[in-house]
């Protein structure tokens, strides 16, 4: 009789592992829990049993029935969720419970791509103050006093000492005072110009220097690099050109222009930067042995560029911080 | 700059090139086109036709049926103009052309029955005048078929040019075509001069003075008498209007033309006016302090302006613009024209002075040629002569008291190779040299030495001699490296912090927004002393923030009148403030960088799974304990919650870094932000950031899986409502062991049934020791331990 107990309760065990769906549950309790099933059956049997026999058996019956019943019902159960009814119908298409994931700025992502690149070509970060000296936004880059170049920036002056930094060109001169060549950073920021606000111009805006200084550094090599920029950053297939143009700050310059097709008008070349050779008399304002050593410069405006890249049309829509425009990017 | 393209073929021989590419060559020698207007396109599809017969037409009585030929063919037009006659030459625009006045296009068509396959054109309609009264009719001599461009001398394409202020050699019309000749390796060539001198000695009819030899270091002048002062020819108008410039009378004509042609600015002087024929060129000195200009504007003068008088008074502010009591007119018969080099920063620091920036002064503050003045005088006299009759007088004048003299420069050819990261030619370095003017006086294997002429003010060391190789030699033949160097030292980013900050504030769901640093004053000085800007573009913009929390609250009341009212914003941005009244160094003021948090209106909207709730204290708190968490300083920085009276919050807490406060916030007041026109509740928390940069952080280091069961026990209390749940959670672990890990608040509620005044709390306390598994005694010790602390504490009685 145990025997067959353990057999009955070891087939079951074994079978019912296999069983994936309603249909061969129900054949299974036909098959051992039904009026005639196997185990139902062992209770017949145990009625035919000595009375000796009877109270050895009767508790080993009971707990194996109980244990099966158990088993069979948790699968049951499990297999009829697996079939969805009408009773526990989920509407899928409701919308899920909102998770919130907020926005960097238009501004700064473009920023982020533009750092991500030169940090890859072992550039590193630098930041300067805003409220910078004449001497380090002007002098030191070899603006002199009285020059027509000063025109080419309207200015912020605060006194005859310090102003609203015009480009991020003066942490070029404070990270050449501070360390010794190699220099090799990207120096990102805000700058100002005193100009009317309008869609095109804004009286603050975002740039991104660049300096290296080291011996050897060359000409060829900025192009190299520019170039390598605007293909990561535009595509491979961007069409650009070099035309020299003029920095007091750098010798020879150039000034990088973009082919750029907007929506439904003729293409045009558009200024996207603007690089050069370090001025020997930066070097030297700097301490830096311009004879030993040679360097290139570039920056370029990230309003402009982010303008371009997604056709934002007015240049006052970064500042406005309007929802409906942050959360677009 | 405008410069006209068939003007330039006066200077250099282009015919072979397409406009597109003399922009192209143009550009690429760092003189950028910014815009080409092409005059020659707006008269397309038209050409002189000649009218062959003229018959009314059978159906109008006011129009006539014409027979145009265009040297080809014949075509049948359909005339309302009453002048129009066979035998006449007009204007004939073909089908396609576009109308400029009314920017129509001719298409062939049946008016009143009869075809009409063109039209033929009255002035105004082709935009060249007023005239209305009939067509317009060309001179009987040109050929039918001639473009009408060409027959009206405006087959012209114009370009805009902006020059660097470097280059003021190439600020005219020859200065621009021998720039293009050594790009081009071809020649520039000056006009040609032949004087024609009936007139007097010039020795007699005047003389010049010197006594300002530094900013005038020379003076040349010509003399012409008996001149008629009326309109100028066509050919002069019209090269002046192609270049912007408004045609006044023959002789200024002349002056502006010269300017156009060669960049010498000139002054013609009616030279009656000039007392004792004479020209003295000093500063104004003390005597003089006001001065009346020929736009009859009076100017105040400083000391140093350099002046030109005659034998009296003062008729001329040197360099920027003549004087009223000395300027040609109708009844002008005898003129002086000036010639003059001044000397650049001289005349830059008057005109910046008087705020009067001219045609003259521009190229004079950026260098004028000092050996082109007496050429330039004899051209003038010459056209003056041609177009306003009059004898030129013999001879000229020409002070040169303080003669500018050429650079030498030593080139390396070493160097230009180091710098360019290429070699480039020597006989290519020697070829691009000259072309430019420049002359080689000596040459080595290793080197030349070139002797710069006076007119390039820009070049003055070897690396400008370098920029010159490689801008004629071209930009675009530099070879493309596809390797470059890098250094290997540590890199440094200190723009880490700020970006470490934001990706935090934006993954807890925050919108980052940039606001303008400039405020109006008293916005700005809410929050401190603020920097204010000189001569501002507006009143808005004149002072620096001291706080971006203006900033943000603008934003947000922006946001609201757009019906956007549910707003989780940040800002990173620097602050500035004044430390000293003067700023005399950067210890007289701070910049430093903040991040400012803001949230108001809804935190979530009324949902299916849900109804709206509203950002409240507690949210920002959240928010701001997450951000310090994960800039891991949260075992540096602890909270106060100290009020002070303040004209901005209702209430609000702090971090605080040992003693210093390193951020606060909390919900705004509503009389404050009713300034903003906000009236919703707005809680905000401002960090500053350059303090937080300077905490160290708390290293991460691993600590060991909990191996043995934690214990968690709760009960509940009724408080007198005015006890903080810190300080109960203080008493609850000063009463217990370490074995007491954490205590959690997880209900509060109020309720009649609690009496007044009360509050009930429930709290979780959590207990397991790293090495072993607690006993149940020990735990139910501890428990009942703190239960009774707080009992006695607060007074409090033990829930259910």
């Amino acid at each position: 009789m145990q025997q067959k107990i353990d057999e009955i309760k070891n087939n079951f065990f074994e079978e019912i592992k296999n069983i994936k769906e309603l249909a061969s549950l129900e054949e299974f309790r036909i098959k051992y829990l039904s009026k005639n099933g196997l185990v139902t059956k062992l209770f017949d049997e145990f009625r035919e049993l000595s009375k000796e026999e009877k109270p050895k058996f009767g508790q080993v019956i009971n707990k194996v029935k109980n244990e099966v019943q158990d088993a069979f019902n948790e699968l049951k159960t499990i297999l009829e969720a697996d079939n969805k009814s009408f009773e526990n119908y989920i509407d899928l298409t409701l919308p899920g419970r909102e998770k919130v994931v907020g926005t960097k700025h238009i501004l700064t992502q473009t920023l982020d791509e533009m750092k991500s690149i030169f940090i890859q070509l072992g550039f590193s970060v630098h930041e300067g103050p805003e409220l910078e000296s004449d001497y380090n936004n002007f002098e030191a880059l070899n603006f002199p006093d009285d020059h027509p170049a000063r025109d080419m920036q309207d200015t912020f002056f605060v006194n005859d000492k310090f102003l609203l930094r015009t480009h991020t060109s003066p942490v070029q001169v404070r990270l050449m005072n501070e360390q010794k060549p190699p220099i090799r950073a990207i120096m990102p920021g805000k700058v100002y110009r005193n100009e009317a606000v309008s869609m095109k111009s804004y009286c603050l805006f975002h740039q991104v220097e660049g300096l290296y200084v080291d011996e050897g550094v060359t000409f060829a090599e900025l192009k190299g690099t520019i170039v390598a920029f605007l293909k990561q950053f535009f595509g491979n297939d961007i069409k650009y050109r070099f035309r020299p143009s003029f920095f007091p700050f750098t010798e020879p310059s150039a000034e990088v222009d973009i082919w750029w097709v907007p929506e439904g008008k003729e293409g045009r070349w558009m200024e996207i930067m603007g690089c050069g050779m370090v001025d020997p008399n930066v070097l030297e304002n700097c301490g830096i042995d311009s004879e030993k050593y040679t360097g290139y410069a570039f920056g370029m405006g990230v309003e402009r560029t982010a303008m371009r890249k997604y056709g934002i049309d007015d240049i006052r829509h970064f500042f406005d911080n309007d929802k409906r425009f942050l959360t677009q990017f | 700059m405008l410069i006209s393209i068939n003007w330039l073929k006066n200077y250099i021989e282009i015919d072979d090139l397409s406009t597109d590419q003399i922009v192209e060559y143009i550009t690429n020698a760092g003189l950028e086109v910014e815009e080409v207007t092409d005059y020659g396109k707006r008269f397309e599809n038209m050409v002189v036709g000649f009218v062959k017969e003229r018959k009314k037409h059978p159906n109008a009585d006011k129009l006539s049926v014409c027979l145009v030929n265009d040297g080809e063919k014949d075509y049948n037009v359909v005339c309302g103009a009453p002048n129009v006659d066979a035998g006449q030459k007009v204007p004939f625009a073909k089908v396609g052309a576009i109308i400029p006045n009314g920017n129509f296009e001719i298409k062939k068509a049946k008016i009143r029955g009869e075809v009409s396959e063109g039209m033929i054109c009255a002035e105004d309609e082709l935009g060249l005048g007023e005239d209305h009264s009939g067509i317009m009719v060309l001179d009987p001599g040109l050929q039918e078929g001639t473009k009408l461009s060409k027959a009206l001398g405006l087959d012209d394409v114009v370009m805009e040019i902006s020059i660097t202020p470097n280059r003021s050699e190439a600020l005219s019309h020859y200065g621009i075509a021998r720039d293009l000749a050594a790009i081009l390796d071809r020649e520039s060539k000056l006009p040609k001069i032949e004087l024609n001198e009936e007139g007097d000695d010039i020795n007699k009819l005047g003389s010049i003075e010197i006594e300002n030899s530094v900013d005038c270091p020379r003076y040349s002048a010509k003399v012409v008498t008996g001149i008629k002062i009326q309109e100028s020819p066509d050919w002069l108008k019209q090269k002046l209007i192609a270049v912007g410039s408004r045609p006044i009378n023959n002789v200024v004509d002349v002056t502006n033309y010269i300017l156009n042609e060669l960049g010498q600015p000139l002054h013609a002087f009616d030279l009656k006016k000039l007392a004792g024929n004479k020209i003295v060129v000093k500063s104004a000195g003390n005597e003089i302090k006001k001065f009346t200009t020929l736009d009859s504007k009076e100017r105040n003068l400083n000391n140093d302006d350099l002046l030109i008088w005659d034998g009296e008074k003062p008729v001329a502010i040197a360099g920027v613009m003549g004087g009223e009591n000395s300027e040609v007119t109708e009844t002008t018969l005898d003129v002086l024209i000036e010639s003059a080099y001044f000397r650049p920063s001289a005349v830059r620091k008057t005109s910046k002075q008087l705020g009067l920036s001219t045609d003259a002064s521009y190229r004079f503050e950026r260098g004028t040629n000092p050996d082109l003045t007496l050429f330039a005088a004899e051209r003038a006299a010459q056209l003056i002569a041609e177009v306003a009759g009059g004898k030129i007088a013999k001879g000229f004048i020409d002070a040169y008291p303080n003669k500018i003299l050429s650079t030498k420069i030593e080139l390396r050819h070493k160097r230009i190779s180091l710098v360019l990261g290429f070699d480039i030619d020597k006989s290519r370095v020697e070829s691009i040299m000259t072309n430019l003017g420049f002359t080689i006086l000596e040459k080595s294997d290793e080197k030349l030495l070139v002797e710069v002429p006076p007119f390039r003010h820009d070049i003055e060391r070897e690396i400008d001699l370098i920029e010159e190789v490689i801008r004629v030699y071209g930009y675009d033949n530099i070879p493309l490296f596809n390797k470059v160097s890098v250094t290997l030292d540590a890199k440094v980013n200190e723009y880490e912090f700020a970006d470490n900050s934001r990706n935090i504030l934006v993954g807890l769901g925050l919108n980052e927004i940039i606001t303008n640093s400039l405020l109006n004053q008293e916005l700005a000085d809410e929050h401190g002393k603020s920097i204010p800007v000189l001569s501002p573009q507006s009143y808005e913009m004149s002072n620096l923030r001291t706080s971006l929390l203006t900033g943000m609250l603008q934003s947000i009341s922006k946001n609201i009148k757009v019906k956007e009212n549910d707003l989780a914003l940040f800002e990173i941005g620097r602050i500035f403030t004044k430390i000293n009244e003067e700023l005399n160094s950067f210890e007289d003021f701070t910049e430093e960088e903040h991040l400012l948090i803001a949230i108001t209106g809804n935190c979530q909207d009324k949902e299916w799974y849900g109804d709206a709730r509203k950002y409240d204290f507690y949210d920002l708190k959240g928010i701001v304990n997450a951000y310090i968490k994960e800039i891991s300083l949260d075992n540096q920085i602890i909270d106060s919650y100290y009020q002070e009276e303040n004209l901005y919050f209702e209430y609000n807490f702090a971090k605080m870094f040992f003693e210093e406060i390193v951020g606060k916030g909390g919900k705004l007041k509503n009389s404050y932000l009713k300034n903003f026109d906000i009236k919703q509740d707005v809680f905000v928390f401002d960090f500053n950031i350059t303090k937080l940069k300077k905490i160290n952080k708390s290293e991460k280091s691993f600590n060991q899986l909990l191996k043995y069961p934690k214990v968690k026990r709760d009960f509940a209390v009724v408080v007198d409502k005015d006890n903080d749940s810190e300080t109960i959670i203080n008493v609850i672990e000063k009463n217990n062991s370490k074995l007491l890990k954490n205590v959690k608040l997880f209900d509060i509620f109020e309720s009649d049934s609690l009496g007044k005044g009360k509050k009930s709390l429930a709290f979780e306390l959590e207990y397991f020791d790293e090495q072993r598994t607690l006993t149940e005694e020990e735990v139910e010790k501890e428990f009942w331990n703190a239960i009774e602390a707080v009992k006695k504490e607060f007074n409090a009685s033990l829930r259910g």
